[in-house]
């Protein structure tokens, strides 16, 4: 989130889309509640009418996997009837940016394509430049090659009447929705916009999410109070788990993982290659020292490149998908499954379970036997005596059993303290983990192979034992000035040169001094503008709504009175106001830079124009699975994907699966439920597996409220119940009926809430930046079980 | 006092059918009654510490319930002449039924009275039946849906609520009477002998139901007390 | 006596996140009730003796055109003239000081009349086994957490309520905030008003109502059933008299007997053996 849960409660108009916080992040309707008792309005984009859509102002129903199109149609609505904030747009976006000659986007491609290897070679996609490096601009926006103009360009095809055959939203009420959203570009208003994994769980999940940055750049939204892009974490700790790495290709704090290649070789190499030349991301050498610094101690020097050579280089993409593909091949000899549940979580389930099978051993840490720690018993459907795979189940503590902290989507690190003891042989995972580093290091102690030498480097001190002393966590975390040993205040004091020690960059600050953990922090007072500065610590430097300069105008004064955050006090010549400025404290307005709010990005601007890999402007593609062809181009899959061939990800035809289907959580069950399954007063309110469909498809197929149905797509099928709702419509697409369900995806055969596996049904095939697999949109068709 | 000094003459009043019917009728009832006492009112709430706490009261309730009922086809099967008997003269109203409650009071006070000639059933018993009757369509006929709600709309439940509790009220109160008039009072003491023993003193019989004792000796059956002769022998 | 309390629940604040549902059981401890499959979002039909509320999810198509998805935490009302409170014959229900409707369960023999009688169907008996494998049956409901009332808190549904769809406070500021609620959400929803039966003199649970009653499935006009009136009010006081009375008169009678018989002596009603 750019902003965070509280600060819902300053927004005029909270653009919901992808998301369905009412069932999903209930506590987020506490704020938005409020936000709408001061006359603040909601707008519901979804498939199905939701719970959330039922607390809307507005609701729109779009197509699962339409939401370029939907967005597109949006900015093109705001550009023509210049609801966009103008001054904003112009000074804190790259608008008026001037891109070279040789961009062009045709068909639905952009230049630089490589059918081959489905890459795009990035160079056109480039700006006109002064001779001091710095970007051409035309303030005016009127140079044909603006950003502005591009963009405006590109999204003319985006008309109501294509958008809504491709979406299937009724008309009156996508302009409903463009109009109110639209009218928060006015100065004293703002909107947000809040998301989750409806956004991002499609082939084209970043561009998605791309295009709600775009639209809040043009209303001038980000900084703002009541703004912002907010992504709604599906679990307490997801923001935490992905600020300290836990994604392949990031180390702690957001740096790139090295990977095999000559501009990665050295730490030189790394750092010339991968280090920006302006924007606070000019840092990065110093994060990435001081990690290797908190990570190897002593051990890293100046002479052996504090230890670069340590880290794993590899050359492949580790995500999901693909390690479960090179495990389906048996490339892999052993996992290590800390609390998932891929047989029940991961995409096309049935493949990742077979994968499992082809392990040596697995090791699966959990507070229940999964379904996946279970893969082999023949409950699962499998024979026992044909899985070779040795399982080790290590029982791991609960939350209520250990100490620790957990980050939210507010970027809000929160201590939480141990209320019990564990139950049984329960550990904590720190506890297993260090136990499990403990011993390694005792094998590798007397070796000097490649293996041995990073662990035997390894600076791991938090206590003799088997019980390491969590504080010692949280201060490596923040880091230390290595040659005072103090603790540091602020990641500004981070240095490359190997004095300085941070386990992860953006946390330095939270535990600034000896007895000073500020994620203990917990002063429910609110400090102003509904930013409780005073409980717990947010990354970075405690700041509530990042960006916040762009809440304040050229001369850094408040855009307006109601969105006031931070702004100039030219007598105390600083930046003051109600939340940590996101800003040089002492920088004027007036000053070089002074007027660049985007400071973590190289031209200290929005980036309407922003490559990713399929392109610089979110461009509508089809799903994977798709009923419709692409009006839009020729291009009918993101380009840019990478399609998994074979039986690992079978292909199902609109002619044999015409029915869309997406899948979501449930309020009381908890992703792959191997938590809330295994709680009896959750599992009596969501005890059975089932569908949602419309009274229309219903009536087509036969099938009544409560039938037992099956669900079948080219992966596999699946039996459930069906529930059959007015809140499922049909769509018109093209002028063609096309039909849709929609199921949780929480169940397995463990615990008291039993029932079939969705992901049974859906596709190995994920976006073309993360490789998030693509769960909400794909084809199926539905019939009576009897 | 009139105290007989010599075995009184007796006739057969009542068959076995109807003694043994009437005894568990009675005995039910009263059962029945005592296990309700303490539900109905809080004067009584010491009976559920002699019946074993409210769920067991509640089980003999039901218990007795079951033996209340089961009399009638007792008597119906066993003395069905007697049954209809009594359903005809519970439907046959005359002229001294009427006159029967003017003397009734006044015996009943202890005041002089004079006998109005009764068949088998004087009037008084009559009305104690047809009430009887009455209470007990009442009572049963709400007792059921209380003991299985689950097979009624809860408004017919809820009614019979109300109903079980004025039958309740009706019953007790006619029993009240009843029990005085044939166990208490002592001009109707050989009533209550004859309910048990099936029979009655002639004389008494002739005094209370002149009629019927009177068709009885006319068939013969009984004595005729006017003739000194049988008196005597009789006497004797 | 203090002051009087009521559940304040606004429904159109409600986004039907059910932690009342969990938090109810986790205060009360009651055990889980799995049920089949009932074809909506909605849990278990009614409440139960072991689900003292249930949220129920109606969809709705309003006056406009529009679909509504309608939420509704319901469970007992505590009524203010309480049909189970009149017609328990044990004397096991009673009102307590804060206006709650509460079962003395020592005192509760499971006879079911407040089942029966409940207006709102909010009460149920549960069935148990003592050691000797004997039945015997509870009636169980929402106790509006009085155990909690009792040590200051406010009920477990209500300190759960993440949206502020539920409060708990004064009855005249409560009923006060729910009709200024209702002018808000006018326009919203035209049919909306405060639901706070006469017939049962006021509940201490009062809804803020998007719809009429009846979309709800809640009755219009819920009263004391009149059979009950009738049957506590009337039936019985008279039946206590006229079982006093028929006594006295037996009474009497015996005493006038023995009087007027001495006096008299001119019967010969003869036949008893008085003196055996």
């Amino acid at each position: 989130m750019t902003n965070h849960w509280s600060d819902l409660q300053n927004t005029d108009c909270a653009l919901i889309m992808g998301g369905n916080p009412a069932e999903n992040h209930p506590i987020s309707f506490r704020w938005l509640t409020k936000a709408q008792e001061k006359g603040g309005k909601i707008v519901s984009v979804d498939p199905r009418f939701t719970r959330t859509s039922s607390k809307a102002d507005v609701y729109a129903q779009l197509r699962s996997g339409t939401d370029i199109a939907f967005m597109g149609g949006m900015i093109k609505y705001a550009i023509d009837n210049e609801l966009y904030h103008k001054d904003y747009v112009v000074n804190y976006t790259n608008a008026p940016f001037i891109l070279k000659e040789d961009y062009k986007f045709n068909d639905g491609l952009f230049s630089g394509y490589d059918e081959a290897t489905r890459k795009y070679d990035r160079t056109t996609w480039a700006f006109e430049t002064n001779e001091d490096g710095t970007p051409k601009q035309d303030k005016t926006l009127k140079h044909p090659r603006s950003v502005f103009q591009l963009m405006k360009q590109h999204y003319n095809r985006y008309d109501v009447d294509t958008v809504i055959s491709v979406t299937g939203t009724p008309k009156n009420d996508y302009l409903k929705v463009c109009e109110t959203f639209c009218a928060t570009g006015q100065v004293g208003k703002s909107g947000t916009i809040m998301y989750a994994m409806g956004t991002t769980q499609h082939t084209v999940g970043s561009q998605n999410v791309r295009a709600f940055g775009m639209i809040q750049l043009l209303l001038g939204n980000i900084g703002l109070p009541g703004g912002g892009i907010n992504a709604m974490r599906g679990e307490s700790n997801v923001q935490g788990s992905t600020d300290f790495a836990l994604l392949h290709h990031l180390l702690p704090g957001y740096v790139g993982t090295p990977t095999a290649k000559p501009q990665h070789a050295t730490l030189a190499d790394y750092n010339a290659n991968e280090t920006p030349a302006a924007g606070y991301w000019s840092n990065k050498p110093k994060f990435l020292v001081s990690m290797l610094k908190a990570w190897y101690g002593d051990n890293a020097t100046k002479a052996n490149d504090f230890a670069y050579d340590y880290l794993p280089k590899g050359n492949k993409n580790y995500s999901h998908i693909n390690l479960f593909k090179a495990m389906y091949e048996g490339k892999i000899e052993g996992t290590f499954l800390f609390g998932t549940n891929p047989v029940v979580g991961g995409p096309n389930a049935g493949k990742e379970k077979e994968a499992l099978s082809n392990l040596k051993w697995l090791v699966a840490v959990d507070l229940w036997e999964t379904e996946s720690a279970a893969f082999w018993q023949k409950e699962a459907g499998g024979n026992p005596a044909e899985i070779n795979t040795e399982v080790f189940l290590l029982p791991a503590a609960s939350s209520y059993e250990k100490d620790g902290s957990v980050s939210n989507s507010s970027r809000w690190m929160q201590y939480r303290w141990k209320a019990i003891e564990p139950k049984g042989d329960s550990l904590a995972d720190l506890e297993i983990i260090h136990v499990l580093v403990q011993k390694l290091k005792e094998l590798y102690k007397n070796e000097n192979t490649a293996a041995a030498r990073p662990f035997n480097a390894l600076s791991w001190n938090f206590g003799e034992g088997h019980h390491p002393d969590i504080d010692l966590v949280c201060k490596e975390i923040n880091g230390y000035d290595l040659k005072t040993g103090k603790l540091l205040p602020t990641f500004g004091a981070l240095m490359d040169d190997g004095t300085t020690s941070s386990g992860n960059w953006i946390y330095t600050g939270f535990y600034p001094e000896e007895g000073k953990n500020r994620a203990k922090n917990r002063d429910n007072v609110d400090t102003g503008g509904g930013n409780y500065l005073n409980w717990a610590f947010a990354w970075p430097a405690n700041r509530r709504i990042l960006y916040n300069r762009a809440s304040a105008d050229l001369n850094g004064k408040p855009w307006s009175k109601e969105k006031a955050v931070i702004w100039w006090d030219a007598a105390q010549a600083k930046w003051v106001g109600n939340d940590v400025p996101d800003f040089v404290p002492i920088k004027a307005p007036s000053d070089p830079g002074g007027n660049n709010p985007f400071i973590m990005l190289k031209d200290g601007v929005g980036g309407l124009f922003a490559p990713l890999n399929e392109g610089p402007f979110p461009e509508h593609y089809e799903p994977f699975e798709s009923p419709a062809s692409n009006v839009f181009s020729s291009q009918e899959l993101n380009p840019a994907v990478e399609i998994h061939e074979g039986d690992f990800n079978l292909k199902g035809d609109a002619s044999k699966y015409p029915i869309v289907a997406t899948t979501y959580r449930v309020t009381e069950h908890w992703q792959s439920g191997s938590m809330t399954r295994n709680q009896e007063w959750l599992s009596e309110l969501v005890g059975h597996m089932f569908i949602e469909l419309s009274e229309e498809l219903a009536k087509e197929k036969g099938i009544k409220n409560k039938d037992k149905v099956i669900v079948s797509t080219a992966r596999g099928e699946i039996t459930a119940y069906a529930m059959v709702t007015k809140r499922f419509k049909p769509f018109i697409i093209k002028g063609e009926k096309v039909h849709h369900i929609g199921m949780p995806w929480h169940f397995g055969y463990k615990g008291y809430a039993t029932g079939d596996t969705a992901n049974h049904l859906t596709p190995h095939i994920g976006d073309a930046n993360t490789t998030i697999p693509e769960y909400k949109a794909f084809l199926c068709n539905v019939r009576r079980a009897d | 006092m009139s105290k007989q000094q010599k075995p009184e003459l007796q006739v057969r009043r009542f068959s076995k059918g109807f003694v043994w019917a009437h005894a568990i009728n009675a005995i039910s009832f009263l059962a029945l009654y005592i296990t309700a006492l303490p539900m109905y009112t809080e004067w009584f709430d010491w009976l559920y510490v002699v019946l074993g706490g409210p769920e067991m009261a509640r089980l003999l309730h039901r218990i007795f319930a079951v033996t209340f009922i089961l009399p009638t086809f007792i008597w119906l099967i066993f003395d069905p002449k007697g049954f209809k008997l009594w359903l005809k003269e519970l439907i046959t109203w005359k002229k001294r039924d009427i006159q029967f409650f003017a003397e009734f009071t006044k015996e009943l006070f202890g005041f002089k009275s004079k006998h109005v000639k009764q068949t088998f059933f004087n009037a008084g018993e009559k009305i104690n039946s047809i009430l009887q009757i009455l209470t007990a369509i009442i009572i049963l006929g709400s007792g059921f849906p209380m003991w299985f709600p689950d097979l009624f709309p809860s408004a017919v439940v809820q009614w019979a609520y109300l109903f079980h509790n004025i039958g309740f009220g009706l019953a007790a109160a006619v029993v009240v009477g009843h029990i005085y008039l044939s166990v208490i009072h002592k001009n109707s003491r050989p009533g209550f002998t004859g309910v048990v023993t099936g029979k009655v003193p002639a004389r008494w019989a002739k005094e209370h139901y002149a009629e019927w004792y009177e068709e009885e000796v006319k068939k013969g059956n009984f004595p005729d007390l006017d003739d000194p002769k049988q008196n005597k022998k009789k006497g004797a | 006596m203090a002051a009087e309390y009521v559940k304040y629940v606004d429904v159109t604040k409600c986004d039907g996140c059910r932690a009342c549902m969990v938090a109810c059981k986790n205060w009360n401890d009651l055990p889980a009730e799995p049920q089949d499959f009932l074809g909506t979002m909605q849990s278990h039909a009614n409440v139960s003796a072991d689900t003292w509320n249930v949220l129920t999810f109606v969809e709705h198509e309003n006056s406009k055109g529009g679909l509504d998805y309608l939420f509704r935490h319901s469970s007992c009302y505590h009524c203010s003239d309480a049909a189970c409170e009149k017609v328990c014959p044990e004397n096991a229900i009673s009102y307590t000081e804060f206006g709650t409707v509460v079962i003395d369960q020592d005192t509760c023999v499971g006879c079911g009349y407040c089942v029966q009688n409940c207006p709102f169907d909010v009460i149920s008996l549960k069935e148990y086994k003592d050691k000797n494998g004997k039945e015997y049956r509870k009636a169980h409901k929402c106790t509006m957490c009085t155990d909690r009332l009792e040590e200051g808190l406010q009920p477990a549904c209500v300190t759960t309520c993440h949206t502020g769809a539920m409060e708990f406070g004064g009855k005249d500021a409560m009923i006060e905030k729910a009709e200024e609620r209702v002018k808000e959400i006018k326009d919203r929803y035209p049919n909306a008003m405060v639901y706070n039966p006469e017939g049962v003199g006021g509940t201490h649970t009062i809804y803020v109502l998007a719809e009429r009653p009846s979309v709800y499935g809640m009755p219009e006009n819920p009263k004391v059933p009149t059979s009950a009136v009738l049957w506590k009010d009337y039936a019985q006081p008279i039946g206590k008299m006229m079982i006093g009375a028929t006594t006295m008169a037996v009474v009497g009678a015996f005493i006038s007997n023995k009087l007027f018989n001495k006096e008299g002596n001119g019967t010969h009603e003869d036949g008893g053996e008085s003196d055996e």
